[in-house]
């Protein structure tokens, strides 16, 4: 369900639109599948980024389940802007810039909590949970002298929102909803955070670490990259489960790609493909008996993705693997380097033993040493580093893989026959390019229809 | 001795809250620690603050809303950081069901405190 909380009055300020890089069309021509290197190392097209991706698009902030009470928040990131994202008394939840608007300094530190207000270290203003400056060390001085407290508190972002327990966040007030943002993703989001009455939650602490690579790499990973990992991941799923990645690329009429609005989900029917890897026998079970509940609930088709090979980016920078049960956040930290954030979510409902299997999994597989996630790291790395090459960086790269397997079908979002494909990176980097081009919102084209209606 | 001065009746305050009264020109604040009543300034001695909009703390302790530094209710000691200076407090007279306020005396625990 959403609960847009739009209440506060925006006043984050802007500079005037910067002047774009220049000839943004010559970085890609996606019907060849090539596109250019300038988009991993360049740092005015990473500069452009901050204001027109990160500065622009709904972010993920936190799952509700990490903030159930008043005064609960979570302090995360929205590009490079560090944020507060505060449950309030009335249930709603406000979002923060972390900044004093005294001089400056960060007012929590605290990656989350429990608080009454966040006074800052320097000069002890005070804020309530609600942004609001309470009062400040030596109010005598600033009465005298005449202040108004209204005018000085946390600057709020511009909207926030969620969506089946996930809380998005943007910093343009003239973003379209969440809704619109996410358009036809919603139909399959369903099947993995509503996939029963309980909904999702998150278990355990944030997981975080560096990563030198650019973000995009992260991104367009999840997005629709399974063809790395019966190559990449062959020998840690060995090490796993005992045998190799199956061969999805020989059951093409199985699977598939799905893309809306730059984001993307490449999955099979196999309803269990992903959790297999994590070799715990409970997990599948719990799946399969799971399913045909799903597919009362849903329908047939979502209820075979619960857990199956597949994964997906919510455009711009977060990611999740079903089945798996990863869920992640690629901060971008300049053109070379993320900081990456991920906890691992279950459904709620779900037996503890279940639960605690599925956060070791998580560990297993997708922590900082996990047999998957250093497999990914390094490929990433070397993508991104190849590019201090002067000569390097001026070849192009291919995304081509797919071209005309667009299926013509009644399924919300743009739908292409077999997982083993490129069609979602290049909605992705169609998207990307769309809002580096575009000063605002309004001249973004909405190139996807959707099919769902906007209101759930 | 003057007089003392009615504030409210008891089943007026939970137990465990605290609420704001301007009487005789004395803004105060009223706590009900588990059904004892107490009465103490409602400024904060730190800066500007209503400490009627804090919480209860610790079972006899107000946190000011601004700062969370804390006071020991009963006896008006400043309790922790950034607050140094003891709040007034105000004797309260029980008399069955109502709350009442001598502006004269200090709380008995604030007098031994002394
Ligand atoms: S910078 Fe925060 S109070 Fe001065
Ligand atoms: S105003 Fe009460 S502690 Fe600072
Ligand atoms: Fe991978």
């Amino acid at each position: 369900m959403c609960t847009a909380n739009d209440g506060s009055p925006v006043r984050l300020k802007r500079r005037p639109i910067a002047e774009s890089v220049a000839n943004l069309d010559r970085l890609m021509d996606l019907d060849k599948g090539r596109m250019s290197r300038d988009l991993f190392w360049d740092r005015d097209i990473y500069e452009q980024e901050l204001e027109r991706i990160f500065a622009r698009c709904w972010l993920f902030v936190g799952h509700e389940s990490q903030i159930p009470k008043a005064g609960d928040y979570v302090s995360t990131y929205m590009g490079e802007d560090n944020v507060l994202i505060v449950r309030q008394k009335d249930g709603s939840i406000k979002g923060f810039l972390n900044t004093c608007p005294h001089r400056g300094n960060k007012v929590c530190f605290a990656d989350l909590g429990n608080a009454r207000q966040f006074v800052c270290n320097y000069h002890g203003w005070a804020f309530g949970i609600d942004g609001g400056l309470k009062g400040m060390h030596a109010s005598e001085a600033y009465e005298e002298t005449g202040m108004d407290k209204a005018e000085h508190g946390l600057h709020p972002v511009a909207h926030i929102d969620s969506y089946r327990g996930l809380i998005f966040a943007t910093l343009d007030p003239q973003a379209p909803t969440l809704a619109e943002y996410l358009g036809d993703m919603r139909h399959y989001l369903d099947a993995i955070f509503d996939m029963d009455e309980g909904g999702t939650e998150f278990v355990g602490g944030c997981v975080k670490s560096v990563i030198q690579c650019n973000w995009k790499y992260a991104s367009e990973n999840f997005v629709g990259d399974i063809l790395h990992a019966g190559w990449t991941h062959d020998s840690g799923a060995k090490a796993m489960v005992g045998g190799s990645v199956a061969e999805v690329h020989k059951f093409p009429d199985q699977s598939y790609q799905v893309n809306f609005n730059g984001h993307g989900w490449e999955f099979n029917q196999d309803i269990v493909g992903n959790c297999a890897t994590l070799g715990e026998k409970d997990l599948l079970k719990y799946l399969y008996v799971l399913q045909p509940k799903v597919a009362e609930r849903h329908d047939d088709f979502r209820s075979r993705m619960i857990g199956a090979i597949s994964s997906c980016t919510l455009f711009p920078n977060t990611s999740f693997l079903p089945g798996q049960n990863t869920f992640r956040t690629w901060h971008p930290r300049g053109p070379g380097q993320i900081e990456l954030h991920t906890w691992t979510f279950v459904n709620k409902n779900a037996p503890q033993e279940i639960k605690d299997k599925w956060r070791k999994g998580t560990m297993m597989t997708f922590s900082p040493s996990g047999v998957f996630e250093m497999d990914d790291g390094e490929n990433w790395e070397y993508s991104t580093r190849s590019n201090a090459g002067y000569v390097t960086r001026q070849q192009d790269l291919y995304l081509g893989l797919g071209q005309n397997s667009k299926l013509d079908t009644d399924l919300p979002g743009n739908v292409y026959r077999g997982q083993i494909n490129e069609a979602n990176q290049r909605a992705f980097y169609q998207r990307w390019l769309d809002l580096m081009k575009s000063e605002s919102w309004k001249k973004v084209p909405q190139r996807d229809i959707p099919k769902m209606k906007e209101a759930l | 001795m003057s007089e003392p001065v009615f504030v409210m009746k008891k089943n007026e305050l939970e137990a465990g809250k605290v609420r704001k009264f301007d009487l005789c020109g004395n803004a105060i604040a009223v706590y009900n620690l588990n059904g004892t009543f107490y009465a103490t300034q409602d400024n904060c001695t730190h800066a500007t603050a209503s400490l009627s909009e804090g919480d209860i703390v610790d079972d006899e302790c107000i946190a000011c809303p601004v700062h969370d530094g804390t006071f020991h209710i009963p006896t008006g000691q400043p309790m922790s950081f950034p607050c140094e200076h003891a709040i007034r407090t105000y004797k309260v007279i029980d008399q069955g069901d109502a709350v009442m306020v001598d502006f004269d005396q200090e709380a008995d625990e604030a007098a031994d405190a002394i």
